[in-house]
């Protein structure tokens, strides 16, 4: 009996402490959930975003996490979260404009259940090709797409944004039929894919081919933009946009929960502003992460997000059979 | 390698690392002298602690509970001749009958450098030999690597225990639970019945929390154990290694520990594999054969130098291909993958800095056991006798802790439970769990790589015998699947033949 009893005790005393341990502090530290891999490009940019936060306010700091889970880890983060709460969460055009076509039911949330807070940054997506193909220019990709029978296209995930961007290009191309997407795990396999012969096309972010790229391993072909790019390592690479083809660039949302306090949001809002107008953030995105800054409105998120369902709702047949 | 080693240095010797390693080093040998706790059920309980640490300190205290697992077990074996850990029984053989001499300290002693000198041996041939096999490893495709993945696989039939069947069968098992979530090719939802917290599957942790920690305590519940009484009168010696023995040691600890790293790098094999077939090697070369079994610093030193020289070598195909030489390795890959650390080159290159800290502090790992080995042996060995009582609420604190902070949710703690209670069944049916381990961490590699082949060779099964990769790694299948089916078959012989001659002393009698 006095075994048991010490046994009782113990558990009730050490959960009790753990409860006790539960409380938050009371700093005003703002967590921000990236839900996709944590070595990827949205979780690295959170990141720095994160260390550079200390340096614009006393007051708030962004504390990073990546819980890779997409859609999954946003309806936890919406089902946990109220307005006010110290909480942030990434969404992109996949969630709000690819899975609510796709797969609404996999999302218990809406746009509505969130304030937008800032842009953290624009990717130009590019298209890669096995350099044996010797496919360098659109030119000789639509050359390239008239006398083959099959394009196999490399993309991170089965219906992600290089998925539609993939679809769209050749889709609009009149090529929608022959395109095959090999969906890997991640966008880094991806741009591998290609490089080791698994497909002949790849779509990525710019910094993920950029290595295969300089060994001789890819072409990059062309950017998912309006104009040829601008800037790094893929300058002058041209734009789908400058032959009519539909595109969009790949943008990471930072979102506050619904009815969160219109002067927190502003706070935060002058916080990620003051953050990416840091010259070093600047360079950094440009040079190393090969993104652009693009801070945006509300408005011009809403666009973004309505093009991309257009896009999505045209060339679903492709990507989703 | 050089490049990498200055940045790596520079990153390992911080103070927070150090200490994560001293707090891993005393808990991995607490844990394993206990006798009914296990090194993968520490590593589970302190798993998700990891999860809020970047991947250096996580990593370096999963490879001190996981380093001085490897000695600590050998305590309760020397001073109470129940081996805390299964890799440990093989050094009881000659370690209680030196503790039984009345040298106590000097027994635990040799364990404790004969462990170390395995453990660096073994750091050091991770740290030459990972980058190489990742070199290959980068140049593996979609079929090369499900075939790397089927070998993987065959890890299951070395680790079913008695009966293959039932370890298939828990490892189908682990398969099916790995399919819950987001199919990986088409991102519809297999398995989630609606409940949104599925679609991102099921934790590895949360999961493994239930299968063997839970699973344990409900075990205990069910047996009476007796207090274990230790004398530590016993280990009031003077500890005194003579220099003839330290003599003697040399020869085994450098074959065994050579043996222990290449037994490591063979997925499928153990530590427990490793220990054996030193100390078996060392009583075949040594001059004192009629030692062994009475006392042997040969024997100590043989089984405990290769039973942590397996420590490093598991780890090398796990970084390099991600495939989990051990169940308690298999946690470590969640550790670094929660850090977005995936097993491959990059991981020798982009991430180079950060393996090549790991690696380092794997050397560092040892040193730190060795000089808590040699302060702290005597707390280490009182520990052996903490009544379960004490034990078991801390154990079932820690699962509970541990499953809600995975996620901060209670659906985690759930889930937990209901894994908890699927063991206790299993274990009821004589099913092994390690297999469910194995198939749920290799289930998520398996499946995609084996649809994306067939994806791109248009439905062709040819694509897994295409190139030279592929035909060595289904020459390694076949020859893991032939010995283990060989092992098993003599097994069986041996145990049918005992049973026979057991019947025929019976009827004579």
């Amino acid at each position: 009996m006095k075994k048991r009893l010490l046994s009782l005790s113990l558990a009730t005393v050490m959960g009790l402490s753990l409860l006790a341990g539960c409380s938050s502090g009371g700093k005003e530290s703002w967590k921000v959930t990236c839900p996709w891999a944590p070595s990827g490009v949205a979780a690295v940019v959170s990141q720095k975003a994160a260390e550079m936060s200390t340096k614009y306010s006393e007051n708030t700091t962004l504390v990073a996490e990546a819980i890779q889970g997409d859609a999954a880890t946003v309806n936890t983060w919406v089902a946990d979260t109220e307005a006010n709460d110290t909480e942030l969460v990434f969404v992109g055009e996949g969630l709000l404009s690819i899975t609510s076509i796709l797969d609404p039911a996999k999302m218990q949330f809406t746009y509505e259940d969130f304030e937008y807070v800032e842009n953290l940054y624009s990717s130009i997506f590019v298209l890669s090709a096995d350099a044996e193909l010797n496919v360098k220019t659109i030119a000789d990709l639509e050359a390239y797409v008239e006398g083959t029978s099959e394009i196999s296209v490399a993309v991170n995930g089965a219906t992600g944004s290089e998925a539609f961007l993939a679809a769209a290009l050749f889709g609009s191309m009149g090529a929608g039929d022959k395109v095959k997407l090999t969906p890997y795990q991640s966008a880094a396999e991806a741009a591998q894919a290609v490089a080791k012969g698994e497909t002949s096309f790849a779509v990525s972010h710019q910094s993920q081919i950029l290595e295969t790229a300089q060994q001789g391993g890819v072409n990059v072909v062309c950017a998912f933009d309006e104009k040829a790019i601008e800037h790094g390592p893929f300058e002058g690479v041209e734009g789908v946009g400058e032959y009519g083809y539909p595109y969009f660039r790949n943008r990471c949302f930072v979102m506050a929960r619904a009815g969160t306090d219109a002067e927190k949001v502003s706070a935060l809002k002058d916080l990620y502003d003051q953050i990416l107008a840091d010259e070093e953030v600047v360079t950094w995105l440009q040079d190393t992460m090969l993104l652009e800054v693009d801070t945006m409105s509300k408005e011009d998120v809403e666009a973004h997000v309505e093009n991309v369902k257009n896009i999505v709702n045209e060339y679903k047949d492709i990507v989703a059979g | 390698m050089l490049e990498y080693i200055v940045p790596a240095t520079g990153l390992l010797f911080t103070l927070e690392n150090i200490l994560w390693i001293n707090i891993g080093v005393f808990v991995g040998s607490v844990f394993a002298a206990i006798p009914g706790l296990s090194v993968i059920l520490c590593v589970i309980l302190f798993l998700p602690v990891t999860y809020t640490m970047t991947a250096i300190p996580g990593m370096m205290f999963l490879l001190g509970i996981y380093c001085a697992g490897g000695y600590g077990g050998s305590v309760s074996a020397i001073l109470i001749n129940t081996p805390g850990t299964p890799h440990a029984a093989a050094t009881m053989l000659d370690g209680h009958p030196l503790s039984q001499q009345g040298r106590t300290k000097a027994a635990l002693k040799i364990a404790l450098y004969a462990s170390t000198f395995g453990g660096v041996f073994s750091a050091l041939m991770l740290l030459f030999l990972g980058p190489q096999v990742a070199k290959i490893a980068a140049q593996l495709g979609t079929p090369e690597y499900f075939m790397v993945c089927v070998f993987g696989l065959t890890i299951i039939a070395g680790v079913s225990g008695k009966s293959m069947i039932r370890g298939i069968i828990s490892a189908c098992l682990g398969l099916l639970i790995a399919c819950i979530g987001s199919d990986p090719m088409t991102s519809y939802d297999r398995f989630t019945f609606g409940v949104s917290r599925l679609y991102l599957g099921l934790d590895l942790a949360v999961c493994l929390i239930g299968l063997f920690a839970l699973v344990e305590i409900l075990a205990k519940a069910e047996k009476r154990l007796d207090a274990l009484h230790l004398d530590t009168r016993k280990i009031k010696d003077d500890g005194k290694i003579t220099k003839s023995e330290y003599k003697r040691m040399i020869r085994p600890v450098l074959l065994s520990s050579l043996i222990g790293v290449m037994v490591g790098i063979i997925p499928g094999t153990g530590a427990s594999e490793a220990s054996w077939f030193s100390y078996s090697q060392a009583k075949n070369m040594s001059k004192h054969p009629e030692e062994f079994g009475h006392g042997s610093v040969e024997g100590i030193a043989a089984a405990e130098s290769a039973n942590n020289a397996v420590t490093g070598a598991t780890l090398i195909p796990l970084l390099t291909l991600g495939i989990p030489g051990d169940g308690t390795v298999a946690l470590m890959l969640s550790a670094l993958m929660i850090n977005g650390l995936n097993p491959g080159l990059s991981l020798f290159t982009t991430d180079g800095d950060i393996m090549y800290a790991i690696m380092l502090g794997l050397i560092l790992v040892n040193i730190f056991m060795c000089i808590q080995g040699k302060f702290l042996t005597t707390l280490f060995a009182k520990v052996v006798s903490i009544p379960q009582e004490i034990l078991t609420p801390v154990i079932v604190i820690f699962c509970f802790a541990g499953a809600y902070s995975v996620n901060n949710n209670y659906f985690d703690v759930g889930v937990a439970l209901i894994f908890g209670a699927l063991a206790w069944i299993l274990r009821k049916l004589d099913m092994p769990p390690v297999p469910i381990l194995l198939g749920l961490v290799l289930g998520k590699m398996t499946e995609p790589h084996f649809r994306r082949a067939l994806l791109i060779s248009n439905g062709d099964p040819a694509i897994f015998f295409s190139s030279i990769y592929c035909l060595i790694f289904l020459a390694l299948i076949i020859v893991a699947v032939a010995t283990i089916i060989r092992g098993k078959l003599n097994d069986q012989k041996k145990e049918r033949a005992a049973a026979a001659a057991a019947a025929n002393v019976h009827e004579e009698e």
